[in-house]
């Protein structure tokens, strides 16, 4: 299962310019409004940008916590919610670690990103892309990365109203 | 009317009452948002002759009508005022997250009247909008009130706030927002200090609707390209405003031993290819972004260690350059220190080189300066003036006052050694080597200013950009920075699209230098965004509209042709070395052509009633002009 893919972004590089925020907004929902966006950006100083996405999780706790069977995962490994079955009731949104999934401030039903690739083609400084568990730990040998993401976890993943 | 918050709130801090008011659409035709909108709010509310620092000053701060939007560079507001510093017309605006999250909250401008007799901070979370008590945080720097507001109410609030120097009333204390983005000039951080008023915290869940959702991202995705594609970008992203100090070392514009010159031989030490090389952890970007000229830099170790948001170009001109430091980790320090206590660098470095210049010609002694030597150069005495300033300490004090304030007080001479305009100091533009930017300065309304017009078309070989924007028949004058001819041309058409573009909320990048977005751009963003449908010349025509009324407000308060002017150093002294030896600015002759250009009397300045009249401002002329 390791050739997950999810949207992963290097917060030394980002500059913090919510391209891919606003990209992802207006694509899905039509408006610009971070709580419409299935990507979040969180600046934390000195000098971190971290743009977030659906790590799309092996074990995919979202799915497991759902009591309507609203999410499931595609034959191409994307984790994707069913409107017509999704009720809104929020267990996905306490059970995944990463404040990935969230309620649509709208229609009250689950939203995440399903790695589309929109916001990584207008990134300007190519902080972000597309990526797998294997190829990410290549890439970060050295743990800059994760312990980047490590480090700063409580706040990245707080569940605070966006 | 779509892509806004759709509401204003008024705030009278005297009595703590707070009223939401919808944004009136058919000012919006007339004034557009943010500095358009301002200009006739703060005409309309601040009575002639008040001390600016009394309760009676009238204090806005206002997002434009695409701040927020997806337009490139789409972060920015405004805040104005009557200046503490030139007793005219204030105005200064900064980017970074602010101002879109208060669209997100709902409003587009906030209106202060009154004081509060106790510390107080706003403190917005979307519907919710409340005065609190902020004798906590009073007395604390930028970063603290911010660390402080956002542990107590959201990490994810955003914050504008004073620091000591806006409590001290600092003439040049700045409003600060996001921890390192300054709404620096005119003094206004001093102005939200005389009302009590801490700060603002907003937080924002909102969204904003636009009027084409179905063809926006298209839209915006030709704009990006666009952006990026411009050779301009790489080279702003690379060094962001940094590299003007080679750049303008060059040709002779780096003002140098206060004004003395426009070359400084230590211009390497403090470039910004040494910035780079040396300090830049990473760009930075606000809202929407995409030339993210913002640095962020630290100093690893030594007296002036720091990690932070800086430099800009200007501030490496006036702490560095203008006060002959070539001392870049003091230059870097001292601006870190201006952001921590909340202060313009321009003023602040352009009134420690005038003190330089008056002790080189030993017109100020130690007995004046608390036994600080003033020596050019003296990197810890540029470092120790930016604390005593903000805090008013000892000499400090004096400075605090601004350069020509400072000069009355001594006096000896150390008059002549003012750079200002209508007593604000001159920003990293030496004129005599950019004849418009001489002439920028005298008309700005706030004083002092290269940004009101931000004229930098004779900059850097945009003949292609002149020939489409004035026509062809201006080549090659317009496009030579030493010859005066057609620069009242150039600087009226400029402040007219300047001002336009700070009451859409647009940044001067992208716009004028680079010049990639124009009218029209502007247009279709409007229509796109918020429904909209206002012609490029509709759009020139409020730019003009609100430059006259900025004009009307500085001529109630006795602003005539006599005030547009420049020192005597620049007008009369030939540039004493550098590639531009011997040029003076030809001030008369520009002027005489804006004037003309804008339709105002040459004898005083005034605006013809001609000219009021099409603009729809006879009304307030006749009142103004007897």
């Amino acid at each position: 299962m390791t050739e997950l893919k999810f949207v992963f972004g290097d917060p030394e590089v980002c500059t913090g310019c919510m391209v891919c925020v606003n990209v992802c907004s207006m694509r899905y929902s039509k408006v610009i409004g971070p709580s419409w966006s299935r990507v979040r950006a969180v600046r934390i100083e000195p000098g971190l940008d971290f743009p977030l996405f659906c790590r799309n999780c092996e074990d995919a706790p979202c799915m497991a916590a759902c009591p309507n069977e609203a999410i499931s995962r595609t034959s191409k490994g994307v984790v994707i919610v069913n409107n017509k079955k999704c009720t809104g009731s929020g267990e996905c949104v306490k059970a995944c670690p990463y404040y990935a999934i969230r309620l649509h401030p709208d229609t009250e039903k689950a939203i995440k990103c399903i790695q589309c690739g929109a916001c990584v083609d207008r990134c300007p400084v190519n902080a972000i892309w597309i990526t797998t568990e294997n190829e990410l730990n290549e890439k970060d040998a050295d743990g800059r990365l994760s312990s980047l993401y490590e480090k700063h976890e409580t706040e990245l993943y707080n569940k605070e109203e966006i | 009317m779509k892509g806004i918050g759709g509401n204003n709130l008024w705030i009278d801090l005297t009595k703590g009452e707070i009223e939401k008011r919808p944004v009136e659409e058919e000012m919006v035709n007339e004034y557009l948002l943010g500095a358009g909108y301002l200009s006739r709010v703060l005409y309309d509310n601040i009575p002639v002759g008040i001390d600016p620092l009394s309760p009676k000053n009238v204090l806005g701060i206002a997002t434009g009508l695409l701040t927020g939007s997806m337009f490139p560079q789409a972060s920015r507001h405004v805040v104005a005022a009557l200046s503490p510093l030139t007793d005219v017309w204030g105005e200064s605006h900064a980017a970074g997250f602010w101002g879109p999250e208060l669209k997100f909250a709902g409003y587009d401008a906030i209106i202060f009247t009154g004081a509060s007799s106790d510390p107080v901070y706003l403190y917005i979370q979307n519907d919710t909008v409340e005065l609190l008590d902020a004798s906590d945080i009073w007395g604390t720097s930028v970063f603290e009130t911010d660390d402080w507001i956002r542990e107590k109410h959201s990490k994810r609030a955003r914050v504008l706030s004073i620091g000591q120097a806006g409590e001290n009333k600092v003439r040049f204390a700045a409003v600060m927002n996001d921890r390192d983005r300054a709404s620096a000039r005119s003094g206004l951080g001093a102005v939200m200090g005389s009302k009590g008023l801490k700060a603002i915290s907003v937080r924002g869940t909102g969204k904003l609707e636009v009027a084409d959702p179905k063809d926006y991202l298209n839209q915006m995705d030709i704009f990006y390209e666009r952006m990026l594609a411009n050779p301009f970008t790489k080279e702003r992203a690379k060094y962001g405003t940094t590299n003007l100090v080679e750049l303008m070392n060059h040709i002779g514009r780096l003002p140098s031993y206060n004004m003395r010159q426009g070359v400084f031989e230590g211009f390497e030490k403090i470039s910004g290819h040494t910035i780079t090389e040396k300090h830049l952890v990473k760009p930075r970007s606000d809202w929407s972004c995409l030339q993210r000229c913002g640095r962020y830099t630290r100093v690893k170790e030594g007296p002036y260690k720091y990690i932070g948001g800086s430099p800009e170009f200007e501030s490496q001109s006036s702490l560095g350059s203008r006060c002959g430091n070539d001392n870049l980790e003091s230059v870097l320090f001292s601006h870190h220190l201006a952001n921590m206590y909340g202060m313009d660098t321009i003023s602040l470095g352009a009134t420690i080189s005038w003190a330089m210049e008056a002790w080189d010609e030993g017109l100020l002694t130690s007995e004046d300066t608390d036994g600080i030597d003033l020596a050019w150069g003296n990197h810890e005495t540029v470092v120790k003036l930016t604390e005593m300033i903000a805090l008013r300490e000892g000499f400090g004090d004096i400075l605090a006052e601004g350069s020509v304030r400072a000069a009355e007080r001594i006096g000896r001479g150390t008059e002549k050694f003012v750079m200002t305009v209508k007593k604000q100091e001159i920003a990293g533009q030496e004129p005599r080597a950019q004849k418009s930017m001489g002439l920028a300065a005298v008309t700005a309304a706030r004083g002092a200013d290269h940004l009101y017009a931000f004229p930098v078309l004779d900059e850097a070989g945009f003949d292609k950009e002149i020939k489409e924007r004035f026509g062809e028949q201006y080549l090659p004058e317009m496009a030579d920075r030493l010859n005066p001819k057609y620069k009242g041309i150039m600087v009226k058409e400029c402040e007219d699209f300047m001002v336009m573009v700070e009451s859409v909320g647009l940044c001067k990048y992208g716009t004028q230098i680079p010049p990639e977005f124009y009218y029209d751009d502007v247009a279709q963003a409007l229509r796109i965004h918020n429904g909209l449908d206002l012609t490029s010349e509709e759009l020139q025509t409020i730019g003009e509209r609100i430059v006259n009324l900025n004009r009307l407000f500085n001529v109630a308060r006795g602003v005539t042709r006599s005030d547009d002017q420049l020192p005597d150093r620049l007008t009369k002294e030939g540039a004493p070395k550098g590639p531009s030896p011997g040029q003076v600015v030809e001030l008369d002759q520009m002027l005489d052509e804006y004037y003309e250009q804008r339709g105002w009397n040459l004898e005083n300045g005034f605006p013809t009633m001609d000219t009021l009249k099409r603009l729809g401002l006879e009304k307030e002329g006749k009142a103004v002009i007897k």
